[in-house]
Formats: C-alpha cells, structure tokens, sequence
C-alpha cells in the first residue's frame, strides 16, 4: 500500500468512485424485489375501449408538425446506463427529418443518485429528465397536467386510467409520464419472467409430469432426482441454490410472501390494507426450516451464501442445479447458456407454490404503472409546450411501431393475415447490439411514454409479445412438455391474477431518503442476510436457537417506522386512487 | 566479485531468486491472461466458467462492441491529450513546489508543507467542490481535466524525499557561482531528479489516463469532451443494464440482445482496451527507475 | 560498518548550517524571493480547490437536502455524530476497518520492499525489466476482477486453492474459505498484494537507483556479504522514503477501503467485513444521506490528522526523516 497514488488530492473522490462500481444498476431496484413481476395475464378492462382508431387523437399532432416544423434540440437525461446511438441512427434521422426534433441525450454512468444529488445542488438540468422524488421535491420539474390536457390528447388517453395515481402524494401535480404499464388493448403474456420456485424440465419429465403445488411436493421432486442421479454431466447434483449477492437479495429473502399467498410487495405482506413485515415471523421460518432440512441432507448448495452472482449463473449454467427460488429475469443469462449448449432439459419450469393446498397461489399479478418513472419536463426548458408535442406526436400509433418494430419490410414483415413477424435474419438481427445502434432507438424509447399491450389493429406493441413470435422460439421438448401439462404458454402454470388492490404494490412506497423507514429497511435486510444463513447452515436441532437470535435483532430495529410509512401511503392510496 | 573464483553461494541465490521473481510473474500475469481470454470468448460461454488462458468459443464480438458507437477514437484523443498535458504541467509544478520545501533554509518550508500533506486526509465532500468547479466556470471545460489536480501531496512528498536524499555539496556549489534557486532547481536538481520524475509521471499518468469520474460529474452533457474511460464505462454499465434491470423485466423485448455479450465479456474487453495504451508506456518510463543514473559521475 | 555510515549521503552539511546563528525571518525573507515565487502561488492553487471547499462540513451538523439554500438548511447538531457512535455496529466496523487496514499496510510494505531489493538483485536487465512489467500488470484491473478471480479460486468447487491443498495432501476436504469469519481479513490482505505489490514496489525501485555505487564498493572492500550489502546499503538507502510512506500510510488507518469488502464480504462473515466505508455507503449514500457521510469524514480526519502528528513526533525523537 506504500505508493498508492490514488490516495491523493483526488483520491477523496475513490469511495463514491468505486461505489458507483460496485451497485450499478441498484438504482432500478432500489426495492430488492425488484419491478420483475409486471407481466400480467390479462388486458386493463379499464382500457378496453381504447382499442378504437386512435385518428380523433391524431388531428392533434398534424396540426403541430404544419404549425412549428421549426428545428429543435431537445436535451434529455436518461437515468439509465445505455449507449449512445451513432450520429446517423435511421431512427431517429427519420424522427428528426419528420418531427423537427433532434435529441441530445445523456445516458447514466455510475450511480443515478449520485448524479442526481449533484444536479440538484448545481440547479442546471437539461430539457427532459429521468423520474425521481428528489426531483419533485427540489421544484426542478414542472407541473404537467395542464399541458396534457391542453395540447397531448395522445399522452392524456394513454395515462387516462392511471390520471389519479399519476399524481404525486405531495402536491397533486403530475410530473411523471411513467414508462412503463400503461396497457392499451388485448396483452398476451406468454413468456414468465417473474418469480416462482423452478425445477428442471428433465425431473418433471422423468416423474411423469407431475405438477408441485406446495413446498413438500417441490422438495420431495428434488430428493427423489438427486438420489437417482448424484451427479450431472460429470459433476455433483446442487439440488437447491439461492442467492443473497449485492442488491440480488431477493432468492432468499422474498419466497415466504408468495408460499403464503400474498403477492410481491416487496418487504411486506399487506392483509386488509395494513402491511407487515414477515421476515422474521412464524411464516418464514416454515420455509427456511425446509432448506436447514435440505441442507443437513446435503441437498443445499454449500456455497449459497458466499457465491457472486457470476458462480451463482455460472452454476446454472453447467446444468446441474435442480430448483431454486428467483425472479426469472434474474438467471435468464444463465438458462440462454444452457440453450445453446442444447440443455433444453436442464432449463427450468417455474411453480406458484404455496404451503398448503387451501392457500391460492398469487405469482401471477397485473402489470402495475411504473409510477415514479419515465420522464419529466425540468423547469430550465425553453419550450414545454414544444416538448410535450413532441412526446405526443410519438404516441400517434405510427411512430409507436416504429419505435418498437423498427421499419416495415426492413425490421419486420406484415403476413397476409395483418399480422407483424420477423424473418429469422431480423430477428438475429435484433441480437446485435452493434447494428441496434445504428438502427433502433431503444435508449429514448425505453424511457418514453409507451403503448404496452396491442396496437388498433391487433399486432403486440413488441415483437417479444406477439404470440407467434413466442410459438416459434419455443423448442420440440418446451412443445412436449405444454403437451404434457395441457398448457400453452408458461404463464398457464399460474393461478390468472385477480384485479390489482388499489394499492398495489407496496414496493413502489418511496421510502424517503434519509428516514427512519429507509434506515430501518437497511438494518432489516442486513439482520436477515447475516443470520438466514447462519439458521439455514446450522445443525437440525440449533435452527431454532439460531432462529432466536434472528427475532431478537430484528426486535433492536425500528420496523415500526418502516411499516408505518408503508401504511401510511397505502391508505393515502386508498383515498386518492379509489375514486377513478 | 567477478575478480573472486566462482563460488556456489551466487549461483544458489541466483537461481533461486530467479526462480522466486518468476514465480511472482506466473501469478501475477494469470488475471491478465484470464481477463484477455475471457475478452476473446463469447459471453454465453464465459458464463459456464472454466476459461483460464486461452478461449474456448472465440469471438471478436467484446471488442466489435466497444468500436460500435463510434465515439470512442475521439475519446482516445481527448484521453491522450489530458494525460500528456496533465502529467507534464503537473511534473513541472510539483517538483518545483518539492524543491522550495526541500531547502531547509526556506522560511515558509514547514507551514507549505504541513497545508500541503493535509490535503490527504480530509475530503470536503462532492458537492461543495461542484459548487467551486462551476463558479470557476469549468463545467463542460476541458480544462476541468486539468487544472484541478496538478499537484498531489503525494507526489511532492515523494519528489521532496528523493531531493533531500541528493549531495547538499551540488546546491552549495551552485550558490557559489550565483544561480538564484530557480535556474539551481532547473539545471542542477531537475536533471538528477530524473528517476523520482519518471516515478511520479507515472502515477500521474496512469491516474489521469484512468480517471471517469471528472467527465461524470463535470462534463458529462458534452459528448465531444468525453474521454475513453467515460466511454469504456457507459458501455459497461450499458451491458450491465441491458442484461439484468427492468428492461427485460417489464416485458420489453424479452428475446432481444441477452447472450451475445454479457457483462463479464464486455468487463474484460474493456479492461485491456482501456489498459493497453497506458501499459505501451511504461518500458519507456521504466528505464529511467530501474536502471537509474549513474549519480558518481556528477558527484563532487 | 564505519565506513558506510560516513559514506551516506552527506547530510552533515545541512546540519551545519542550521546550527550556524539565523538571521530575522525578514531578512532571510528578502533572499528567499525566488523560493516564495516558486511556491506561494501553488499554495493559493492548492487552498482554493481543497481547503475552500471545506464549508462542505457543515453539512455534518444538518440535515442536509441537495436543492434547499444553505440559510434554509435543517441544522441537528451532533445527531449525525451520535447516529454514527451510538450504532453497535460502528465499534465493529471500526474495529475491521482498523485490522485490515494494518495488515494491507504491513504486508503490502514487506512485500513490496522485499520484491524490489530482490527484483534489484537480478543482472540480466532483460529478465528484470520483463518481471517488473509483469508484476504492475494487475494494478490496472478493477477490483470486481480481481475478486472475481479470487472467488473463483477459492471455491470449494473445483477452486484451484483447495484442488491445490487436498493435492499436496495438506487438508482431506475442501476448505468454504469466504464464509470463515476468520480467514476474511487475511484474504482481503493476499488479495491486495496480489494486485498492488508490483505497483508498490516502482517507489522503492525508484529510491534504490539513487543509491551511490561507490557505497557498494566500498562495503565490499570492508568484506560486506550479498545479504550485508542489502541489509547495511540498500535498506538504509531507501530508508527515508520508507519511513515517509508509513507516516503518510498511518494516517490512512481508517482507509481500509471498502470495494474489497464489498465484492468478496457475505452476510456470513459480515461481522469481520464490514468496513466504516461500507456503513458509510449503506447508511449514508445509499439512502441519500450526505449529512452522515460528511460526519464520517470529518472524524476520520481528524484521527488521521492526530496520527500523522503522533507519527511524525516519533520519528522525530528517534532522529528519522519526517513527513512534516
């Protein structure tokens, strides 16, 4: 350490440095469970209607590309790492050569905080910018609800349904066009990418395709194949792993909310509208109890607690993990690897599962608004009114498939029958992130205000949700094993979801920077990370002493506080949002 | 010792050491050679683990990447430019500030020097130094690379320390044929400083060449001041989101762009293309303290 | 022995000439113009970017929020301060901070100043120029590199160190290396030498090339052995910077880092790795709490501050080089 030169007059900078390094990415998940699970089953009924033609919307925006064609750069900050296209993006040259509009973009790096504390203190913000509270509370953005109303009649019937909840708790301004979950139109889940306990396809198939339905079916499933097949390809079964690396907490931390019914709200259960913590109740310890019982049998993978995240695909990846706890999206990586090495049979199935029979299963939600996200109009820019026409005109249906469909005939095919596909090069196209630079703007559309769901005549608003699409990708064994089950997509393993409560989820409360709620959830998640491990690794007759222990630091933390909050802005929604 | 007949002992310690240096190098080489094969595997593959030196699947794909945007060979100049601009102006400040502390007869020797070490060790916090960096206009500046880091405590400790380790005679002689301190500190103590100055040139170097975190906060709206880190960085934290966040999770696309590159293969490409131009320099800086000078000749 | 203390670099002289009756400060003033020239005006640079901002720490005593004026700031006194102390966890955080701190500084010296008097040693320059370029190479990776490599070794699934040790016969099964409490510390410690001893060492190669030759002749024509001549000229030679870098490293105690930490440390072994740093982050920056970061800075200044005195009043006592 002698001649460390970082440790100089700029090296005071090193701990937020390296600190950005190390949680990038926390930003998007700032609530550990993540915003996986928006892929509901079923259409918004809310917004059943707005299947029509969307032309009485559109006179709006021809009206603006004759009256103001006149050049504009319009700055935006987006909070997300992302590249910047090449200067000569087809996208968005056919964005400008026909709106007027050039953006200049700036794309996170490092930590989204970070950078928005020190925009903050500086008071210079660019024309669009990324959600957050900090923002609204510092009077950086401006109001937006009147100029939706006045000039965006696209914008307004997107976010009609959403209109109350899109409104901030503080003021009753809207200063967010959220980003995502705003459902126009049919919306067909075919592909599941939030939480669920997966199993390989190989042992259901080889058990004669059973279906697991509580804990004890899951874990008997995985002794009964680990005895018969020590080892995989070679190398020792792992017949449960978790994971518990940096923000990825929640394969350990998240599965007692769902074996109990109740769906993903992050750290609470809510019943009857009040929300509670359950890490340390009776109802986690059924389940953690399980895996002290797998893991004195030798079925838990020893090295659960220490592995990164890379082990932990890694492991995956080699085909011999049985069944863990997880987020879909979370291990994606590593089931892609075992695809193209052909181990269709090692990838997984996942199962609602629940602790006893009479409990309902409830994985499976509706896709919630993504509140708090998307962008603002900041108070430095020039022209709002220009602004808020420009998002508007990107509304129009038009330039919405070409936002996510790319061009016609050059990006995807229209069948005979209206429906939008792509030719196997598109779609390998697709793959490749260098070609996207040139040729899709994913950056800005991925922050803009969105169609989800279907366009008015029928197509999926993306190619990953047209069901063709899905059909094709699926593999001879996926075919046998829906066969098998009598399903058609992955989602039919789940109970459908029922109406959202009004005041779900939980996990979008904002906590407050700087609070005793926020403080609170910081000791709860690092009480649960240091002694879950140490009760799960403990011998059969100490868990419960091991047990003790946890309860009791649990018992030194101020859970009030964070339940309080929580409360609080639940029943704050129950009033303001019930009414639409 | 070459006059003396050959004895074992030389032999046995030079083996030995050999043996022992090289040794070191196998280990410490391995993570290089690990992270250069793993920037040459597909990333699907890398993820399976086992890729020690040499690739399994080769691809060119990690380093098409960082070469897609296009952005990246003017953020090698603007690297360049900071680096060679930074470490000549701050060699020739910090070493001057070094000489006036090593003379033991300067009256302000102990108070420049306590305010200087100082600095190390308190740290004023991010945003009151914004506040200074944009009343002094700065921001989106070039010379925000430069001015505010040209002397380190550090290395005017370690410049001072190689100074106050040279013959007193050399000064006092040049006193006595009448050169003020500035032409004692240019033509007596500069040219015999040359291995400390090759030293501190590297660590200014290397920090200025790797340095993301000024053009994050200071200059991160100009695109045309983006240096090749800043670029290295967004590409990776790029992968990283694309890879693992709500993008995928919110049902965008869920077939599109995983697989191809991975943020473990895009980490490791980046890794040698940010590090190779800066490693090129070392042999060239590297003669100077290893080998160093033959100070007897300008002995008295 | 005799000959080589007379043959150090003469700085007899300059003792001297203190010892001779000083002149007022005003005069000696008057003939230090050129001495003033040269370092007033980077004294200015250097106190308008690090000592001007320093109005930053009053955040420590609010509850600061990024977009409100400074008059419009919350003040709360010492109740960051007390957050901070009164915490349980701090006495351990410090603790880990402290041991690990101490065992990268002693190590990371030792090895570093051992590699370059052995790397010295080498003759042929072609082998030495390639080992020392080798040996700075891991320098240039990022920490989540490295830990990940370390990681990986140490596995208990095929890891090369516990393939390696049930080889040789050393242990008869797998050792779980990261989820030992008490191999933490020594790990992070290896893990840094493994990164930074090469780098360390450059200082030191540098020092060594300022040796006078003649010193070594002189020691062998007193009959001085390879390992005398190490011990008696080449360690004295590069002694003073030596003793300057530890001075500075002693005042780094409480910077023990905390991405190590962070990549390699588990809720396992949570109790042995968590850093002040790592606290800092989690209960500061992470939920936007600037006020505590800012508390946690100025009391780890003023320790550093306190030690570097100390330290430098020791080497003082015992006639060494100081830093101050």
């Amino acid at each position: 350490m002698g001649g460390s030169p970082s440790k100089k007059l700029w090296g005071s900078m090193s701990l937020v440095l390296a600190l950005s390094l190390a949680i990038v990415g926390c930003s998007n998940n700032g609530n550990g469970g993540g915003n996986a699970a928006n892929n509901g089953a079923a259409s918004d009924p809310a917004n059943a209607n707005a299947n029509k033609p969307a032309n009485a919307a559109n006179d709006g925006g021809a009206e603006q590309t004759s009256a103001d064609l006149k050049p504009v750069t319009i700055s935006a900050f987006i909070g997300t790492p992302n590249q910047a296209p090449t200067a000569d993006n087809r996208i968005y040259k056919k964005i400008k050569d026909e709106l007027g509009v050039t953006l200049d973009m700036e794309f996170l790096v490092g930590d989204l905080q970070q950078k928005l504390g020190v925009m903050i203190a500086g008071g210079d913000y660019p024309d669009l910018i990324t959600a957050d509270p900090k923002l609204v509370s510092s009077g950086a953005v401006i109001p937006l609800e009147d100029l939706i109303e006045q000039y965006a009649p696209n914008l307004k019937k997107n976010y009609a349904a959403y209109w109350n909840r899109m409104k901030d708790s503080s003021d009753g301004h809207i200063y967010w066009l959220p980003n995502y979950g705003a459902y126009t139109g049919e919306y067909h889940a075919t592909a599941y990418s939030g939480p669920a306990f997966w199993i390989q396809k190989d042992i259901l198939k080889e058990a004669g395709y059973p279906t697991p339905k509580t804990l004890d079916d899951f874990t008997k499933l995985i002794r009964d194949y680990a005895a018969k097949h020590p080892t995989i390809d070679g190398q020792p079964t792992i017949g449960f792993t978790t994971l518990a690396y940096d923000w990825r907490t929640f394969p350990l931390l998240n599965a007692p909310e769902h074996l109990t019914g109740h769906p993903n709200d992050g750290g609470v259960v809510v019943d009857n509208g009040v929300a509670s913590v359950f890490a340390d109740k009776d109802s986690a310890k059924t389940y953690y109890k399980a895996l002290n019982g797998l893991y004195n049998d030798g079925l838990m993978d020893k090295e659960a607690f220490v592995q990164n995240y890379d082990q932990y695909l890694a492991k995956i990846s080699t085909g011999r993990v049985l069944g863990m706890f997880d987020q879909h999206w979370n291990f994606q990586q590593g089931e892609d690897t075992l695809v193209s090495q052909g181990k269709i049979g090692q990838t997984y199935v996942g199962f609602p599962l629940v602790y006893d029979t009479s409990i309902k299963d409830y994985y499976l939600d509706r896709p919630v608004i993504n509140l708090n996200n998307g962008f603002g109009i900041s108070k430095d820019a020039k022209d709002p009114v220009r602004i808020i026409k420009f998002l508007d005109a990107l509304m129009d249906e038009k330039y919405q498939k070409l936002l996510s469909w790319g061009e016609e005939g050059v990006d995807y095919m229209v069948g005979t029958d209206g429906k939008f596909y792509r030719t196997p090069e598109q779609r390998k196209q697709q793959e490749d992130p260098t070609w996207k630079l040139a040729n899709r703007a994913e950056a800005f559309y991925g922050a803009a205000p969105k169609m989800e769901g279907s366009y008015s005549d029928g197509n999926a608003t993306s190619a990953g949700t047209q069901p063709q699409e899905f059909f094709d990708s699926l593999k001879p064994q996926d075919k046998e094993l829906l066969t098998a089950y009598g399903h058609k997509t992955w989602t039919d393993f789940f109970t459908p979801a029922p109406e959202n409560p009004v005041y779900y989820p939980a996990w979008q409360v904002d906590l407050i920077d700087g609070s005793d709620a926020s403080v609170a959830n910081k000791q709860m998640s690092d009480a649960s990370l240091k002694f879950l491990p140490k009760a799960i690794m403990s011998k059969t007759d100490q868990f419960d002493a091991v047990w003790n222990d946890y309860v009791n630091a649990y018992k030194k933390i101020n859970v009030k506080a964070y339940e309080d909050r929580i409360n609080e802005q639940l029943q704050w929604r129950i009033q303001n949002w019930a009414a639409q | 010792m070459r006059t003396r007949t050959l004895r074992l002992e030389p032999v046995v310690f030079h083996t030995c050491n050999a043996i022992a240096m090289l040794a070191l190098a196998v280990i410490t080489l391995y993570p290089f050679l690990n992270t250069l094969a793993v920037s040459f595997n597909a990333g699907n593959d890398t993820l399976r683990g086992g890729i020690y030196l040499w690739p399994r699947v080769w691809t060119e794909q990690n380093y098409r990447a960082i070469f897609a945007g296009g952005t990246i060979f003017h953020a090698f100049w603007i690297s360049v430019a900071r680096t060679v601009l930074s470490t000549v102006l701050s060699l020739l400040l910090t070493s001057m500030l070094a000489y006036t502390v090593s003379r033991k007869e300067y009256v302000f020797r102990k108070p420049v020097t306590i305010i200087i070490v100082l600095t190390m060790y308190f740290n004023a916090g991010l945003i009151p130094y914004y506040f200074l960096i944009k009343d002094l206009h700065l921001l989106n500046h070039f010379l925000v690379y430069i001015v505010p880091g040209l002397i380190s405590a550090f290395n005017m400790i370690v410049i001072r320390t190689y100074m106050q380790t040279l013959p007193e005679g050399l000064i006092e002689s040049a006193k006595v044929d009448g050169a003020g301190d500035f032409r004692t500190y240019v033509s007596i103590i500069l040219p015999l400083c040359q291995p400390v100055l090759a030293t501190v040139a590297l660590f200014v170097a290397v920090g200025q060449w790797n340095s993301w975190f000024d053009t994050f906060l200071f200059a991160s709206s100009k695109q045309n001041l983006s240096t090749l880190q800043y670029e290295l960085m967004k590409l990776l934290s790029s992968s990283m989101n694309s890879n693992s966040s709500a993008a995928v999770a919110n049902g965008a696309d869920p077939g599109a762009a995983r697989n191809l590159v991975t943020p473990m293969s895009i980490r490791a490409s980046v890794t040698i293309a940010a590090s190779l131009p800066i490693l090129v320099v070392y042999p060239f800086l590297q003669k100077y303290f290893v080998h160093g000078l033959q100070l007897g000749s300008v002995k008295e | 022995m005799a000959s080589i203390e007379k043959a150090k670099p003469p700085k007899t002289a300059a003792a001297a000439t203190a010892t001779v009756p000083q002149p007022s400060v005003f005069k000696r003033m008057r003939g230090q113009k050129q001495l003033m020239l040269m370092s007033l005006p980077i004294l200015a640079y250097v106190v308008l970017f690090a000592y001007y901002p320093i109005w930053g720490w009053t955040m420590a005593f609010q509850n600061y929020k990024p977009a409100r004026d400074f008059a419009e700031q919350e003040w709360v006194g010492l109740k960051q301060f007390r957050f901070l102390f009164s915490d349980d966890a701090f006495l351990l955080v410090l603790r880990n901070t402290i041991a690990m701190s101490f065992i990268n500084m002693v190590l990371g010296f030792v090895t570093a100043i051992v590699f370059a008097i052995l790397l010295n040693e080498i003759k042929n320059k072609l082998y030495k120029r390639t080992i020392q370029t080798i040996s700075y190479l891991p320098h240039f990776l990022s920490w989540i590199i490295v830990t990940g490599i370390v990681a990986n070794s140490l596995s208990v699934d095929g890891g090369i160190v516990n393939v390696l040790l049930m080889k040789l016969g050393f242990i008869n099964e797998p050792i779980m290396w990261l989820s030992e409490p008490h191999y933490f510390w020594g790990i992070v410690g290896a893990s840094h030498v493994w990164k930074e001893v090469g780098w360390n060492a450059i200082i030191y190669l540098a020092a060594i090339t300022s040796i006078d030759p003649s010193l070594y002749e002189a020691a062998e024509i007193d009959g001085a052995n390879r390992y005398q001549k190490m011990l008696y000229v080449t360690l004295p030679g590069i002694k003073s910077i030596v003793i300057i870098l530890l001075i500075m490293n002693i005042g780094w105690i409480l910077e023990a880092g905390f991405e190590v930490q962070y990549l390699l440390g588990n809720g396992v072994v949570v109790d042995w790795s968590q850093t002040i740093d790592i606290f800092v982050l989690k209960y500061g920056l992470q939920i936007g709490n600037y006020s505590l970061a800012t508390a946690a800075g100025i009391f780890k200044t003023v320790v550093s501050i306190t030690l570097i005195f100390a330290a430098n009043t020791i080497a003082k006592r015992f006639g060494e080089d100081r830093l101050l």
